[in-house]
């Protein structure tokens, strides 16, 4: 790196609390790195300190509980969701979103918790997270909180987390176990790249959600929609939430026509 | 050279020899220039310019020099040289005014790269933004901006080039073929389409570095990652007015060249910053994102076709006029139009053709020679309008095809005439079409689109190319024997992948008679000691330096048996050899070993005779003349290789998604050498072809910013994009010329990707795309019959696409502080 | 800092910048240099190296990660004077143009089939995805895979008219 920063690696959690605490923005907490250390390289971010959260007893931990639902670390990698017989078993729509992210050395690498607090508009997990439901538990020297995903993003790569608070779990709750979904995105080539479009949809039970990525400034998901609904309706429902633009690779019209184009293929797949 | 013999008696020429270098590639152990460091080194880093046209006001670099560990801080205003290869066009800095996004206005070197690039940052330029030509098209216009005012006083190779003083024309080739006039007005049918492409990038997976070490006395010793040691001395001498002899380029392995390392190109800069720090080592290697806008890029190019074809479908004439982008600077793409305007029609008759092909100067990354040397991009418009013409006529474009390509008695556009032993681009095409069952769709392939209610497609292209080389291209070769009975061989050819080391230590194995262990051909090339080779480039390298190795095997051969017939008191003609001796041909057993005599034989009596034995072989371009610069006749070819492309394609007929269910490449050859090296060409440049096709292309916003100068926007084809089957068809109609009848063939797989892959579509779905790169929105917009809309999506390399509204999070984040 | 890594087996102490990616430190500390940079970014794959027994691209992984950690790269492919399987198979089928990629997707490749040992070709191009080849359109890698993992059917590479 062509950066200079120092770098830390507490080994508890209320040693990183302390680090962060004062709260200046030039500091980064380090996951799995694949963002942050591409956005340092690209000169986008240039902390003083660098703070690896991954030598914290218990982050990569993956717990599921009948009763409390499932809770992912903040350490725990894509490939791990991947390999997790719970997860498989009881969550398919993250292995779904899980697959579709980058190559494999990253997904050995990222995290599911970087992926949100990274909030890039087409972050691959979100979709997923958003239908579920889930919460994103945040803790600082303050105190604890929770932020139910759908409010954790607020813009482009902007999200609700404070610089002296880190994202110490996902929580997806327990109803949400059994939710039959799929995630597809539409790319530019067949390997791995960023999403021109990503849709999910997933059948909660109730009612179906839809989450989308990369046509809004952020990820964003409807409300419950009935099972019942017609295609056309379905697709009213998602143009409602999406507010795609035009770059360099696609066009607003292209976006807004293939993001309804998957919704219909995944509702026939998912729903009907 | 040997075309005739047959295969039968060939024991190393169409095997599947190892690649010489395969061990050291495959534990890691291969140096590159990337991995190299020398005592002392300095880290250079340059300072781009944020615009595509501006004027330099100011810069100053009091601080960066300020700083500890940094050697040199260079200016365009201290350098006085210009560099360029056909035309002079190029500061080694930026001087005045600059030219393009991403060009070097100042350089640093200093202790270490992270040293550099604070210093770099330290660097302020003060610039008065000017307005950018960007769009060729339009630096044409009367009121267009001049990218280079100075033309006039330029230096440029007089003999082939035209460049238009107080215009953007960098080059004007003109070729003019019987009347066309006159044909249009027979014709029963003209018809006329635009056809382009946008700039994209090499993407070799070394970035461009060099280590420059200019010592006192002018001694230079350059380390670089390039295609041709002796262009890059040639060029470098040139520039500097230093004698060839005291500047020494060395090659070692080469991460990828496909043409953007020919020439000469960071290799100067590094050379200046070594010369102001005190000669000192420089080592420059560009980032990837570097590659992408300050090294160049392969030419945009607008190419106008028009047709008069008889109801029979014979083409009557054609008029053809091309608009290649040169970017900021003429570079190869000079050359690129010249090459690609004698042969602008592809593999067909065209009794009446006129060709008018202009490079243009344009506010961008300049153009250069690209796998395919320009072959790639017009073959795009021309195999796509053969197609329009055939369906137009109500023809199977096969048979059109069939009816208008170069066979025997043809005529080329240059006036060459095609011979039995020119190649059989029919030939090609047959086979192909075979390997895709081209004409029908079979009972699964219907039943399949039946089922997944995608549509198939099946389509065929057509390609040629000839070596766009100088008519006096020339090359040599020596083979030295050791005392073992070994050969060492060394050639100018650079090995940047293609595996010419390998086929040529086969030539050589098969013309000694040798075992091919026997056989080593130098793998790095050191001008200090290698015979000249002009440039690795071309597709000439087999046929050139395969008849030197021929050659040198022969004085090899002639300069043992001289020895030995006085060591066997036997006439030359009576002996004969094998891989370890020379033998009397009617009494075997009285015989000298190679080894006894390949350093000097030494009597009983210790006296000597002989001395090592060193074969030399020289070849030239045959029969090759300049082009009239008026009416482009001549003989530029120094062979045909003919090709064609079969593609099955599987398109969403609602959303223009597609899928290649198989592609198959054949090529007329001449001889296979080694069907695995030549197998691993035709793949490898087939899917280089299908990433043009697909994926790949320089994104502009209106100010001349390129946003995609990375591998986040700028995709290439990756394992899952490979077709979910491919096959390599060798043809055979040996070159009369060629080694044991070989032709090249590394460039030709990746032309006529793009259009077979267009006419594919077009046969599924109807979707008629005249711009490239094909992606499943212009599938979707061709279908929908909606406009290319002014952004991305555009028959023209401008865009106005917009990054997502966050001033703080720029798309092109790798753009420093102005 | 001061960082202790185990590379190929053997134990290397090193003081380093605390900025300095695995890639670097494994280049120039090292001058391990079989492990090449082709984008810096994570996208290519050419730095593609085991790190605690998984492939990371080293360009994106710090060295201070690797303190106390075990890395294994190319160089430590080939053993006793051998080749390994996989770069025999690797040399028998081709799999090889200029060089550039070869290390990255030999560590790929290892890890591919560490995860299916006997792979379907979907799962081979799967596997490859994040190690781009610029030279060869992977087809011969992908034959040297299925070759070491006997899904290979030999056949007439090369079609003759």
């Amino acid at each position: 790196m062509l950066v200079t920063f120092s770098y830390k690696a507490p080994q508890s959690r209320e040693q990183l609390l302390d680090m962060i605490a004062t709260g200046e923005s030039d500091s980064k907490l380090l996951a799995g790195g694949t963002d942050l250390l591409v956005n340092i390289r690209n000169g986008v971010y240039r902390p003083k300190m660098v703070v690896d959260l991954k030598k914290i007893p218990g982050v990569d931990a993956i717990t599921w509980d009948k009763k409390t639902g499932l809770k992912i670390g903040p350490a725990v990698t894509i490939n791990e969701i991947l390999t997790d017989a719970n997860i498989r078993q009881h969550y398919p729509l993250l292995c779904s979103c899980a697959r579709d992210l980058a190559s494999f050395q990253i997904r050995n690498r990222a995290t599911v918790v970087g992926n949100i607090v990274n909030a890039s508009p087409c972050s691959d997990m979100a979709p997923a997270l958003l239908c579920l439901d889930a919460t994103v538990l945040i803790e600082s020297k303050q105190g604890k909180r929770e932020v139910p995903i759908a409010e954790f993003f607020t813009g482009v790569k902007r999200t609700a987390l404070k610089p002296n608070e880190m994202v110490t779990s996902l929580h997806i709750p327990a109803d949400k176990a059994g939710v039959r979904g799929v995630y597809r995105k539409l790319k530019r080539i067949q390997g791995h790249d960023l999403g021109i479009v990503g849709v999910a949809v997933a059948n909660v039970g109730k009612g179906a959600r839809i989450g989308v990525s990369s046509s809004a400034p952020t990820p964003v998901v409807t409300p419950l929609l009935p099972l019942s609904l017609s295609l056309p309706e379905v697709i009213e429902a998602v143009n409602v939430i999406i507010h795609p633009i035009s770059d360099v690779r696609c066009s607003k019209e292209y976006r807004t026509f293939m993001v309804g184009e998957y919704t219909k293929r995944l509702w026939k797949e998912v729903i009907s | 050279m040997y075309e005739t013999l047959d295969k039968s008696l060939l024991k190393q020429v169409g095997t599947s020899a190892t690649r010489l270098d395969i061990t050291e590639k495959l534990t890691g152990e291969a140096q590159y220039v990337s991995d190299m460091v020398f005592p002392g080194m300095l880290y250079a880093k340059i300072k781009p310019s944020p615009h595509a046209r501006a004027k330099i006001l100011s810069i100053d670099t009091s601080k960066a020099e300020a700083l500890e560990g940094v050697h040199a801080v260079l200016t365009g205003e201290e350098l006085d040289y210009r560099i360029g290869l056909y035309v002079v066009d190029k500061d080694i800095l930026a001087k005045g005014e600059v030219r393009h996004f991403g060009e070097a206005v100042a350089a640093v070197a200093a202790e270490t790269l992270a040293l550099a690039q604070k210093a770099v940052d330290l660097i302020e330029v003060e610039y008065e933004v000017l307005t950018p030509v960007l769009n060729h098209m339009d630096a044409l216009k009367e009121d267009a901006p001049l990218v280079h005012p100075d033309l006039g006083n330029y230096d440029y190779v007089k003999a082939v080039f035209t460049p238009i003083p107080g215009t953007n024309i960098a080059n004007l080739t003109k070729l003019r073929k019987g009347d066309v006039e006159q044909g249009f007005v027979d014709a029963d049918y003209v018809i006329e389409r635009e056809y382009d492409n946008p700039s994209v990038q090499h993407v070799p997976m070394e970035t461009h570095v060099a280590i420059v070490k200019w010592g006192l006395g002018d001694r230079v010793t350059i380390h670089t990652s390039a295609q041709s040691p002796f262009t890059v001395r040639n060029l470098f001498c040139r520039t500097f007015s230093l004698p060839l002899n005291k500047v020494r380029v060395i090659i070692p392995h080469v991460g990828g060249g496909f043409g953007g390392k020919a020439g000469i190109h960071i290799e100067p800069l590094a050379a200046c910053l070594s010369k102001k720090a005190g000669g000192l080592p420089v080592k420059f290697q560009a980032t990837r994102e570097e590659e992408f806008s300050l090294l160049p890029c392969r030419s945009a190019l607008t190419y106008r076709i028009k047709t008069g074809v008889s109801l029979e479908g014979k083409i009557i004439a054609q008029r053809m006029d091309m608009y290649w982008d040169a970017g900021a600077y003429a570079d190869y793409a000079v050359n690129v139009t010249r090459a690609s305007g004698y042969s602008a029609s592809g593999p067909y008759e065209i009794p009446n053709a006129w060709v008018d092909a202009y490079t243009l100067y344009t506010n961008k990354p300049y153009g250069t020679a690209y796998r395919g040397f320009g072959h790639v991009e017009f073959h795009w418009g021309i195999e796509r309008h053969m197609d329009l013409v055939a369906h137009t006529l109500g023809m199977d474009p096969m048979e059109f095809r069939r009816l208008n390509a170069l066979k025997p008695g043809s005529i080329t556009l240059t006036g060459e005439k095609i011979n039995e032993h020119t190649g059989s681009v029919i030939a090609c095409m047959d086979a192909a079409a075979k390997a895709i069952g081209y004409g029908k769709k079979t009972k699964a392939e219907l039943q399949r689109e039946k089922e997944t209610g995608l549509k198939l497609g099946k389509s065929i292209a057509l390609l040629q190319k000839a070596p766009a080389i100088p008519s006096n291209t020339a090359t040599a070769a020596v083979v030295k024997m050791n005392s073992d009975g070994t050969v060492s061989v060394t050639v100018g050819l650079t090995e940047i992948g293609q595996g010419s080391t390998t086929a040529l230590a086969q030539i050589v194995a098969e013309r000694l008679g040798f075992r091919l262990d026997q056989v080593f051909v130098k793998v790095e090339k050191d001008t200090d000691s290698d015979p000249y080779d002009w440039q690795t480039v071309a597709s000439k390298g087999l046929v050139l330096s395969g008849n030197a190795c021929i050659l040198a095997c022969n004085d090899l051969l002639e300069k043992g048996y001289k020895v030995a017939s006085h060591i066997l008191k036997a006439s030359e003609d009576d002996l004969s050899h094998d891989a370890d001796f020379i033998y009397i041909r009617n009494h075997p057993d009285n015989r000298v070993s190679w080894s006894e005599i390949s350093i000097g034989y030494a009597y009983f009596d210790g006296i000597g005779i002989g001395g090592p034995l060193i074969g030399v072989g020289s070849y030239i371009a045959q029969g090759l003349s300049n082009l009239d610069k008026e009416t482009g006749q001549g003989n530029p070819a120094l062979n045909w290789t003919f090709g064609a492309h079969g593609i099955i394609c599987e398109v969403n007929p609602v959303t223009g998604e597609y899928a290649l269910r198989k592609i198959a490449s054949a090529f007329d050859v001449g001889k296979v050498v080694n069907p695995e090296l030549l197998r691993g060409q035709i793949i490898g440049g087939m899917l280089q072809g299908l990433g043009t096709a697909m994926c790949e292309g320089y994104i502009y916003d209106k100010e001349g910013h390129l946003l995609n100068p990375s591998f986040t926007d700028n995709k290439i084809p990756t394992s899952m994009d490979l077709p979910f089957e491919v096959e390599a068809i060798a043809v055979e109609n040996s070159q009369i010329d060629g080694p044991y009848g070989a032709r090249g063939v590394a460039e030709h797989p990746m032309i006529s990707v793009a259009p077979a892959l267009g006419n594919a579509i077009y046969e599924a779905v109807g979707a008629d795309l005249t711009h490239m790169p094909i992606r499943a929105e212009d599938v979707w917009r061709a279908m929908e019959d909606k406009k290319p809309i002014d952004n991305w999506i555009t028959k023209t390399p401008i865009g106005s696409c917009q990054p997502w509204p966050d001033p703080e999070h720029p798309i092109s984040s790798q753009t420093k502080k102005p | 800092m001061r960082i202790k890594v185990t590379v190929n087996n053997r134990i290397y102490e090193r003081d380093i910048e605390e900025n300095r990616t695995l890639l670097r430190f494994l280049r120039e500390d090292l001058g391990l240099t079989g492990t090449k940079e082709g984008c810096g970014a994570g996208e290519c794959g050419a730095c593609t190296v085991f790190f605690n027994g998984k492939t990371v691209n080293s360009c994106m992984v710090l060295a201070a990660e690797a303190d106390g950690g075990v890395v294994e790269t190319i160089e430590g492919e080939a053993s006793g004077g051998m080749l390994s399987v996989l770069q025999e198979a690797f040399e028998k089928h081709g799999a090889v143009q200029c060089g550039f990629c070869t290390a990255g997707m030999i560590m790929s490749a290892r890890e591919l089939i560490h995860q299916h040992p006997h792979p379907t070709r979907k799962e081979i191009l799967e596997g490859l995805e994040g190690n781009f080849c610029r030279c060869t359109g992977y087809e011969q890698i992908i034959e040297a895979i299925l070759d070491v993992t006997g899904g290979y059917e030999p056949k007439e590479e090369l079609s003759y008219v």
